[in-house]
């Protein structure tokens, strides 16, 4: 599903300082995947992730999704992409303050002309019932704590019911309680639509619930490992 | 959701940007109607003088034009006098197809004998005359009678009496002028007739009598020959007539029309130096937002969003703003208008009318485009930036 070439990225600080935040990285990911990304802070996991998103140009390299090189498609075409096929989690609060829970699942649908009209509204309600959160349709992003936030972000990741699912340490600011909830709402969802999954953490503990494994040092894999999910 | 609703809800979400547009919009918008409105309005009053004093040439005595002009305008009495064989001499010049004579009278401030105060009066010969009398044919049928008389737009019966009172004298009003924003609104129109028999009469019944010099006028007012030129038959009036300044229509007002320039060009500068800050204080105030709103941004383009979404967003917010602000300042500006119309006459000393329901929409759509050019202008700039930035950059701290 997911194809990486000798990826690289370089952020210039100036002439002669440069930071490289991946390094001639190549990796396939097959669909149906939980892939957890580990490493410490500045060895190029989120870089990864974001790489691996569209989200950022590769300096060198070639990625492809389904087949096709992400970097040959206009703007258009990868925003439509992304909106079709990816969810996103991030580590920080991203729902949108001045939208209720329910408007911020339902937002992916006004980037997207093909979503069949009034469709978004039945299935944001469902997933937020998925995600248990039913009695929350209407709070706003300050009325709700960092966990149920969290959820939120997830049912609108899983709105247009996307192939891939990037999550960008999901539980980091969560306490172990709402993480371990968290890591099996991911683990349900891996279950139940075989969707593929790429989950980036400092913490090694998560490991356990992906069926893949890698772990990032100075921009390069320092390890690849394939498990049998708890 | 669309895109309507997302820009309305992040406006109600940052409330100080939003203000701070929105007044913006409001300045830019309020000061370009509120100069549209005056300028427009006084020329509008200007040309509506010049039609209803019907004339293509005035004839007043040396040195009075001003006075004339002021007092046509303005409506403040003036009396100047030259011989009334000046007529004749206007009369005989080629090209001159029609010349009339006026008398410019006031009536006595503070007087019991005057129930209206200081009010500018016209008298005209009704055998020579072309500009009233058509007039009151076509709305009464007839002329005016001795002790009749018709008024500008603000000129009525004192409540509880039947005529007007001048010099101790009863005049009948027949009828009223449409507005034209200038003094002839304020002023009272009567015959030779009516003004002499007041002037007769007022030595016993007004404190202090009316004077009309004998053999005397006050202007002529000079209709041309088709195809006639009026700067040449003012030569010939100048050559033939002695101690007399002609006024073509074309030139008429001009003392006032320059006035109106200097102030035209003092205000141009206040709306320019308002735009120019208004337009530097949005963009800055749009850019702070942009930035605080680039990771929500480089949310929505993760979520699918293309560039040209989020600056088309971000430029619909700044649009509503405009709109909001805009259709605010014009409304403050019109009401303002509206209500202190007279004062802004009089403390600008200029005539005024507002314009007709189709000029005046016209105007306030013109207002609106001024604010929202001016706003989407200083809002393009951040949002093509913020716009094109990359979504993982712009999500980063």
């Amino acid at each position: 599903m997911i194809q990486l070439e000798k990826v690289s990225k370089t952020y210039w600080m100036s002439k002669e300082n440069a930071i490289h935040a991946v390094l001639e990285t190549s990796l396939e990911i097959k669909k149906g995947e939980f892939l957890i990304i580990t490493g410490r802070s500045g060895s190029g996991k989120t870089t990864l992730l974001n790489l691996i998103a569209g989200l950022t140009r590769p300096s060198s390299g070639r990625i492809f999704l389904d087949g096709q090189d992400l970097w040959s498609l206009t703007d258009l075409q990868q925003s439509l992409m992304r909106n079709r096929k990816i969810g996103f989690i991030f580590q920080f609060p991203s729902l949108l303050p001045s939208l209720t829970a329910l408007e911020n699942v339902v937002l992916p649908t006004i980037f997207n002309t093909d979503h069949a009209k009034g469709t978004g509204t039945p299935r944001a309600v469902e997933l937020m019932e998925t995600v248990g959160l039913k009695d929350k349709l209407n709070a706003y992003s300050r009325q709700l704590s960092a966990g149920q936030q969290q959820r939120v972000v997830v049912a609108r990741a899983l709105l247009n019911q996307p192939e891939l699912l990037l999550a960008d340490e999901p539980t980091s600011d969560l306490d172990e309680q709402t993480e371990l909830e968290i890591m099996d709402m991911f683990q349900q969802i891996h279950r139940a639509s075989g969707i593929t999954i790429i989950l980036v953490t400092h913490s090694t503990q998560l490991v356990r619930y992906g069926t893949m494994s890698i772990h990032m040092a100075g921009g390069v894999i320092e390890k690849t490992e394939n498990h049998q999910p708890v | 959701m669309n895109l309507t609703r997302l820009a309305l809800r992040n406006i109600a979400g940052s409330a100080f940007r939003s203000w701070v547009v929105a007044i913006c919009a409001f300045l830019v918008a309020g000061f370009a109607i509120a100069i549209l409105l005056i300028l427009r309005g006084t020329e509008n009053s200007l040309h509506l003088a010049i039609d209803r004093l019907g004339a293509d040439i005035i004839v007043v005595p040396e040195g009075t034009a001003t006075k004339v002009e002021t007092a046509l305008l303005m409506g403040n009495p003036t009396q100047v006098w030259m011989p009334r064989s000046n007529l004749e001499k206007v009369s005989a010049i080629q090209g001159v197809v029609a010349a009339s004579p006026q008398l410019y009278l006031s009536t006595l401030n503070n007087a019991s004998c005057c129930t209206v105060a200081s009010m500018f009066l016209v008298a005209y010969d009704p055998e020579t005359d072309f500009t009233i009398e058509p007039w009151l044919n076509r709305t009464i049928g007839r002329g005016l009678n001795l002790g009749e008389a018709v008024g500008g737009t603000h000129v009525f019966v004192p409540e509880g009496e039947q005529n007007i009172k001048i010099y101790g004298y009863f005049v009948t009003l027949k009828a009223n002028i449409e507005p034209t924003g200038t003094g002839l609104d304020q002023s009272m129109f009567i015959t030779f007739d009516t003004a002499r028999d007041i002037a007769r009469l007022s030595t016993k019944l007004a404190e202090k009598p009316l004077i009309i010099p004998e053999n005397s006028i006050s202007a002529v007012l000079v209709r041309l020959e088709p195809g006639a030129d009026p700067m040449t038959v003012s030569a010939d009036i100048i050559r033939q007539v002695p101690g007399v300044t002609p006024i073509t229509s074309p030139n008429m007002f001009q003392a006032y029309r320059q006035q109106m320039n200097g102030l035209l060009a003092s205000v141009l500068m206040v709306l320019g130096i308002t735009l120019i800050l208004s337009g530097l204080l949005i963009g800055l105030v749009f850019s702070m937002a942009a930035n605080e709103r680039r990771r929500e941004l480089g949310v929505l383009r993760a979520m699918g969003a293309t560039r040209n979404f989020v600056l088309r967003s971000l430029l619909l917010e700044a649009s509503l703003l405009a709109l909001e602000g805009g259709l605010a300042g014009i409304s403050f500006a019109v009401l303002v208008i509206f209500l202190f119309r007279d004062l802004i006459m009089r403390s600008f000393g200029f005539p005024f009318l507002l314009p007709n329901p189709g000029l005046l929409l016209v105007e306030i759509l013109v207002g609106l485009a001024l604010a929202l050019a001016s706003v989407i202008i200083a809002a393009m700039v951040p949002a093509y930036r913020i716009s094109h930035l990359e979504p993982a950059l712009a999500m980063r701290e």
